[in-house]
């Protein structure tokens, strides 16, 4: 695993999270792995299934490298689309404090 | 934003057809009248949707599907293809090409952005 | 644009794709085997069904697939197109033409031929291909889609016994027996392979769709998912039980799933109705889905105060959240803004792309007319003031005459120019013609090949359409009496198919249409024995060989029972000179007996504008027009003889030629003018022969905008239009023709008046 970072990691989710940017944003998990990571969805308006897989895939990773990996601001779309594709793991679901 | 919609037929009608029942639907649309010429347009159009008929000159729609999905920024667009409804085969070979559903001619707007909206965001 | 419109494109288009259908066929016909020529006749044919269906027209539908279904096994090679195979196809595109101006005019066709080409072209398509698509339904009324494959795994319903072990439809039963208000719980298992996404599918649409549906609960299996380091981005590993109470049938459901069935698994089943919620923890999906309906979202402020109220049932909605949902908003905004700048470049682009592809527009023909007419006008008036400034101003050199000369300039170019704009090439002309040639060969049993050159030679609108029934009249005659049958021809020494030949060229200011028949001549001694017998010359008339021939032109002619035996022709011809004759055009026949015809044919290229001369008759204004004219002359005394009771004859570098006084011919006065007090304006005319017309004085040359004399007020025998003149007078237009026509039949038969021939 590569060194730890000081302090955390943090992730703007692009607008469109679709084929295309599946590859990517699962690029840039794997290179951010090892401390803690702060997601903002608030710019998000569309999410496909296959980057859904790639955040849950980021949740399970970071739950095992025990590093915190938060979504912590989400556009409605975001929510939306997490809750109907059946996806309500609270790291993802962004929890007004 | 408005949806946009990049048509591809060789047919003058069926072009105004689509043209006419994409604006009153609210759609921007962007029309080709071929492959070769949908593959042009759609470098720098961005398109939501692709509409695309199979029988045209100089590129058909099975090479347009297949140079789409090729294409490394566009390969994710939805594209729905026109096609007769006993034309099993044809449909076949469309999805195999990389369609992602099929409008059954005859034209029917209802029908048409109907299939839009289903595989659109 | 309205579908009235669109419809006025899809005939036009139609004309267009006949027209490539047929040349086409006719390439194949000729040998050609090229894919390509193959693919265009194929999709010309696909093109016309399309736009048919969209417009209902369901007759032209069902000959277009029977037509479409046939042309394919050619295309796949299944079936050779042979010259039998040809023959039905031409056939059956002429029916197709036929059906379409069916569909746009009303009217009928003749349902037993495409009846009969219809069962040709299966007869066709089965034996090229047994097992060709030729089952298809060729009714486009057989709306049923087939019906999906998947059915057969339906649920049995959760009570068997109330049911008779009666076969019945799941369809009614799903629509019709469902208790309208709960509606059922169907369990739904669905899980996507990668195709369906890499096809542009999206997993979370589908569910969207679903939720649309009823009131739905989801569990989505994400064990299937590997470690993020071995997971593959693009692959599928989630999959769904989703559990939907809804009044909808099962078909609805699967309906959704219709674009991706065959990417993934799925599974609709009712669900008993305790089981529901029992094994699953199964998450709600209650809420209010507009925000992925519409991506323009944000913009609306009603949809905002909406999403308000539904996310406070969701969850409390705090600050941060509204702090977050403003930030959205923001980045929205600048999305928006970028996107739109990425529209109108695209936007550019695609008129870029166009303008490069289609340099042509359609304009409505009554547009272009109506600038004609105005063109016209402003031809007339810029003569006018042309004239007025002349009179006022004899020096001549002024500022005012420099700027007039360039304005005739101008108004010259514009004129041509818009001309140009209705000018067409004959070729749609030519084409309707080789369907006359196959039907009429067809007909009378001869094999007959037509050749057509110059296709591209453009003629103005107005004339195009005014030649097609000369043409056709011609084209009849000469494969009905022109061409031999084949039998005599191979008698001959010549080959049993005839060749007619249609050529089109510009010559001099006009377009020159020749038709050129193999076939057996005119023969000279019948056509005389029948002009004497028909009391058309005296039977002691000395006519040269060209005179005979041009007689069949006469009117009165062939007013006799048939003459087809007669190995020239006849039948009408006077008919369509008169038709060509109408449209300032001039018609002639050249023959040598054995070796064929050659009908040649000269017209105007515009029936708006002519160059004229203008000359004096008696007092009276004339215009005589420039292309009929081959000089003049001044005759002198010397030149001058006289024969017969009133002829004269001048003489020009050693050879006479008949002097036609134009005023005594239009009854301007009574008596021959004196022509050594005149001038002579040596006119060719149709026989060949040239005639020397009297007029009184020359004024001039000049542009003249044609009015029509019938249009305005009559048909004037001798006068071929009006036209207005620079001074603002009415000025008549000559028929130089006629006027010859009427001087020969002097000659001829001096009792024979001027109307009889004009």
């Amino acid at each position: 695993m590569a060194a730890k970072k000081a302090g955390a990691g943090s992730l703007k989710l692009a607008a469109v999270l679709d084929l295309n940017e599946a590859s990517n944003l699962h690029g840039k998990l794997v290179s951010m792995r090892g401390s803690d990571l702060k997601i903002d969805a608030s710019g998000v308006e569309r999410v496909g299934v296959q980057c859904a897989q790639v955040l849950v895939a980021g949740v399970k990773a970071w739950e095992e490298d025990k590093k915190s990996f938060l979504v912590e601001k989400a556009s409605d779309a975001f929510q939306k689309t997490m809750q109907l594709i059946g996806i309500n793991n609270e790291n993802l679901v962004a929890k007004e404090i | 934003m408005k949806k946009k919609v990049l048509t591809v037929d060789d047919s003058r009608t069926i072009r105004n057809m689509l043209l006419v029942t994409l604006n009153n639907a609210g759609f921007e649309t962007i029309q080709a009248e071929d492959g070769i010429e949908g593959l042009e347009v759609l470098e720098g159009c961005n398109p939501d949707v692709i509409v695309t008929d199979i029988n045209m000159p100089r590129l058909d729609g099975f090479g347009f599907i297949e140079g789409v999905r090729r294409n490394e920024k566009y390969r994710a667009v939805p594209i729905l293809v026109l096609t007769t409804e006993s034309d099993a085969e044809k449909k076949n070979r469309a999805r195999q090409a990389g369609a992602t559903g099929w409008i059954v001619k005859p034209f029917d707007p209802a029908k048409l952005i109907d299939a839009i909206e289903r595989v659109t965001a | 644009m309205d579908m009235n419109e669109i419809k006025e494109i899809f005939f036009q288009e139609c004309e267009e794709q006949l027209a490539e259908l047929e040349s086409g066929l006719l390439k194949l016909n000729d040998g050609d085997r090229d894919p390509e020529t193959v693919n265009a006749v194929f999709r010309a044919v696909h093109s016309i069904k399309g736009g048919a269906g969209a417009f209902g027209l369901d007759d032209l539908v069902s000959f277009a697939h029977v037509f479409e279904t046939t042309l394919d096994c050619v295309r796949s090679n299944k079936l050779e197109p042979t010259q039998d195979v040809l023959k039905v196809m031409l056939k059956s595109a002429d029916v197709l033409a036929d059906l379409v101006s069916a569909s746009r005019d009303g009217g009928g066709v003749d349902e037993s031929r495409s009846r009969s080409l219809v069962k040709e072209l299966e007869a066709l398509a089965h034996g090229g291909s047994p097992s060709s698509s030729g089952h298809d339904a060729p009714k486009p009324a057989a709306k049923a889609a087939p019906a999906p494959v998947a059915k057969v795994d339906l649920p049995k319903p959760s009570d068997d016994s109330g049911f008779q072990p009666v076969p019945f439809s799941f369809d009614g039963f799903g629509e019709d027996d469902e208790p309208a208000i709960e509606g059922s719980v169907y369990e739904v298992s669905f899980k996507p392979r990668r195709e369906l996404y890499s096809k542009g599918n999206e997993a979370a649409l589908l569910l969207r769709d679903l939720s649309r549906l009823g009131e739905m609960s989801i569990n989505c299996d994400t064990d299937a998912l590997p470690t993020l380091d071995k997971m593959d981005p693009e692959a599928s590993y989630f999959s769904w039980k989703i559990s939907i109470r809804t009044t909808r049938s099962e078909d609805d459901i699967r309906a959704v799933f219709e674009f991706a069935e065959w990417d993934c698994d799925l599974e609709v089943k009712l669900a008993e109705e305790a089981s529901s919620n029992e094994e699953l923890p199964m998450v709600p999906v209650p809420f209010d889905l507009s925000i992925l309906d519409d991506s323009a979202g944000g913009e609306d402020e009603e949809k905002t105060a909406e999403r308000g109220v539904s996310e406070e049932t969701v969850a409390a909605a705090v600050s941060a959240a509204e702090t977050a949902s403003n930030v959205s908003r923001t980045a929205r905004a600048a999305e928006r803004k970028e996107s739109a700048a990425a529209a109108a470049a695209a936007q550019n682009n695609a008129a870029a792309a166009a303008a490069g592809a289609g340099q042509t527009i359609r304009v409505d023909l009554d547009r272009v007319d109506r600038l004609i007419n105005l063109v016209g006008e402003l031809v007339i008036n810029q003569a006018m003031l042309s004239q007025s400034v002349v009179e006022n101003d004899a020096t001549g050199t002024s500022a005012v005459n420099m700027g007039l000369e360039e304005l005739q300039q101008l108004t010259r170019e514009i004129q041509d120019s818009v001309m140009a704009i209705r000018a067409q090439p004959v070729k749609p002309v030519f084409q309707r013609m080789s369907r006359i040639v196959r039907e009429v060969a067809d007909m009378v049993g001869k094999s007959i090949r037509l050749v057509t050159e110059g296709e591209n030679t453009e003629v103005d609108k107005t004339v195009i359409d005014k030649i097609a029934e000369p043409l056709t009249h011609m084209i009849r005659n000469a494969v009905d009496h022109g061409i031999e049958s084949p039998e005599k021809r191979e008698a001959a020494g010549k080959d049993p198919e005839g060749t007619i030949k249609l050529t089109a060229k510009h010559r001099s200011g006009r377009i020159l249409i020749e038709l050129a028949d193999d076939g057996a001549g005119i023969n000279r001694e019948r056509v005389r024995q029948k002009a004497i017998d028909n009391d058309i010359i005296a039977a002691d008339a000395n006519l040269s060989d060209d005179e005979i021939d041009n007689l069949i032109f006469m009117a009165g002619f062939s007013t006799a029972d048939k003459i087809s035996d007669i190995s020239g022709r006849g039948v009408g011809m006077d008919v369509v000179k008169r038709s060509i004759q109408a449209l300032g055009g001039r018609i002639s026949i050249s023959s040598r007996p054995g070796f064929g015809s050659t009908f040649t044919m000269s017209l105007p290229l515009t029936l708006a504008v002519l160059d004229g001369m203008v000359v004096t008759v008696a007092g009276q204004t004339l215009v005589v027009p420039l292309t009929a004219i081959v000089e003049t002359l001044q005759p002198e005394a010397a030149a001058i003889h006289s024969f017969g009771a009133n002829q004269r004859l001048i003489s020009i570098r050693n050879s006479f030629c008949p002097l036609v006084d134009v005023g005594r011919v239009l009854n301007y006065r009574a008596t021959q003018a004196n022509p050594v007090e005149g001038v002579a304006l040596l006119v060719e005319s149709e026989g060949g022969g040239q005639r020397a017309l009297m007029v009184d004085a020359i004024q001039g040359q000049r542009q003249v905008v044609i009015k029509s004399l019938e249009a305005n007020y009559t048909h004037v025998p001798g006068i071929a239009a009006a036209t207005i003149l620079g001074d603002g007078r009415v000025a008549l237009i000559l028929d130089v023709d006629a006027v010859v026509a009427a001087s020969r039949g002097q000659s001829m038969k001096p009792e024979m008046s001027l109307a009889a021939t004009g």
